[in-house]
């Protein structure tokens, strides 16, 4: 069977759409910003190093975006995802779970997580990273993998490489200092369109 | 050397797409960090029975205003593949065009029996079913008189947390200039529920919708969760 042949049998997909203002913010209830608390009331923490990220989500006029609808996905602080294939994996934290969803009233958003890792095993390549899907009104979903200044491996990361050179600063999680609990503390802004417009990624044709 | 992909629309009259879409096309992405873009949502539903009925707010209540409609239909990949203990969340206006939502500030009337919000679970085939009030369109861009023909909002979560769509009604008058509708083309065939009778049945009709998740992201869903 030719390669055209398998693409002709495949279903055509239902379009996406757009989140409208008003997904419903009780959805999100059991949905967590914190990702070092598996749940609420339990003492055992994840692996790795505790951070808060304070970001948010602009707009072609610099406004912020208010009602988007944020995912977050992460590996452990090992490089470990949590996915099925993973599951029986020595390096899984039973502690973190890495996908944390939230909808921002206004645009702006805190995450607060562990430091991703690098497994040397799986993917040696891949720089410590966060990646970011935004549902909002007026678009589709759109994608994108934020990273960590001052990573030694940003370098060899097989994304950030494939990015031209003048764009990758706009993916970079930026080092702000520490908070008075003495957690080191990182901000992000996303531009979702203009001169300035954060990288997005295609992952329908890629 | 191709480095971009798919440049997004904006869809026309729609000044929320104008402000946030993304002049830039769209980076590939290469294989190597392919499997990092496919989260893997955890299941924590924990569903309330009743939640798939959005006619009524709890069992033995009465029925909101309107329409009370069915809609079923089957989640499947792109090969068919049927995609399983997966969460569908809906949400929809009132027969007046209002939701409950906080922020939407229309004055339209609200129905105290309606919240327009409810839940599901694809089951071992990728099937889904809930009921609902038929929505009323409302307007959406007042200065212009453009409105948003009826519609009812759908998430599909689980596995990957890939798609956020919406299902339109065949014959709305407004379909046509929804700025969406107009991007998806041909394609919008894709996102109206078919309709069909449900005689001797307590709702209006019953509209089929089968859903395909396009892309790379769905392969999860080939893991039977226990
Ligand atoms: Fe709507």
């Amino acid at each position: 069977m030719t390669h055209s042949n398998i693409k002709s049998n495949l279903l055509t997909p239902t379009n996406e759409d757009t989140l409208g203002p008003y997904y419903p913010i009780s959805l999100c209830d059991n949905d967590s910003m914190d990702l070092t608390k598996i749940r609420s009331g339990i003492i055992n923490e994840p692996k790795g190093e505790k951070i808060i990220i304070n970001g948010c989500v602009k707009d072609i006029n610099g406004e912020l975006a208010n009602g988007c609808l944020l995912e977050f996905w992460q590996t452990n602080s090992d490089g470990i995802y949590r996915t099925p294939d993973n599951e029986t994996h020595p390096d899984l934290d039973p502690w973190f779970i890495g996908y944390a969803r939230n909808r921002t009233p206004d645009g702006n958003f805190t995450l607060t997580t562990i430091k991703p890792g690098i497994n040397e095993e799986l993917n040696a390549k891949r720089a410590p990273n966060i990646t970011l899907t935004i549902f909002s009104d007026g678009i589709m979903r759109v994608v994108t993998q934020l990273f960590f200044e001052d990573e030694s491996s940003n370098e060899n990361d097989p994304l950030l490489r494939s990015v031209p050179e003048e764009l990758r600063s706009r993916l970079m999680i930026k080092n702000d200092g520490q908070n008075e609990e003495g957690i080191k503390t990182y901000k992000i802004e996303i531009i979702m369109a203009g001169e300035k417009e954060t990288p997005f990624f295609d992952d329908f044709a890629s | 050397m191709t480095q971009y992909g798919r440049t997004i629309e904006i869809g026309p009259t729609d000044n929320t797409s104008n402000e946030r879409t993304p002049r830039h096309p769209l980076h590939l992405i290469p294989d190597s960090a392919r499997a990092s873009f496919a989260p893997y949502a955890p299941y924590n539903y924990g569903i309330n029975p009743g939640e798939a009925d959005m006619t009524r707010l709890a069992a033995g209540r009465p029925r909101a205003d309107g329409d009370p409609i069915k809609v079923t239909g089957t989640i499947t990949d792109q090969f068919g593949r049927p995609i399983r203990n997966s969460l569908v969340e809906i949400w929809n206006a009132n027969k007046h065009g209002r939701y409950t939502h906080i922020e939407d500030q229309s004055g339209l009337p609200l129905d105290p029996n309606f919240l327009g919000i409810g839940r599901t679970i694809s089951d071992e085939n990728g099937n889904y079913e809930f009921w609902s009030i038929r929505p009323g369109e409302y307007l959406a861009r007042p200065d212009i008189g453009r409105w948003r023909p009826k519609h009812i909002h759908m998430s599909i979560r689980g596995g990957s947390s890939r798609l956020i769509t919406q299902m339109y009604f065949n014959g709305d008058p407004h379909n046509d200039a929804d700025p969406m509708r107009i991007l998806m083309g041909d394609n919008f065939d894709k996102n109206i529920g078919k309709e069909y009778d449900t005689p001797g049945k307590e709702f209006d009709c019953g509209y089929q919708f089968d859903i395909v998740i396009g892309g790379k992201n769905p392969t999860f869903f080939e893991n039977d969760i226990a």
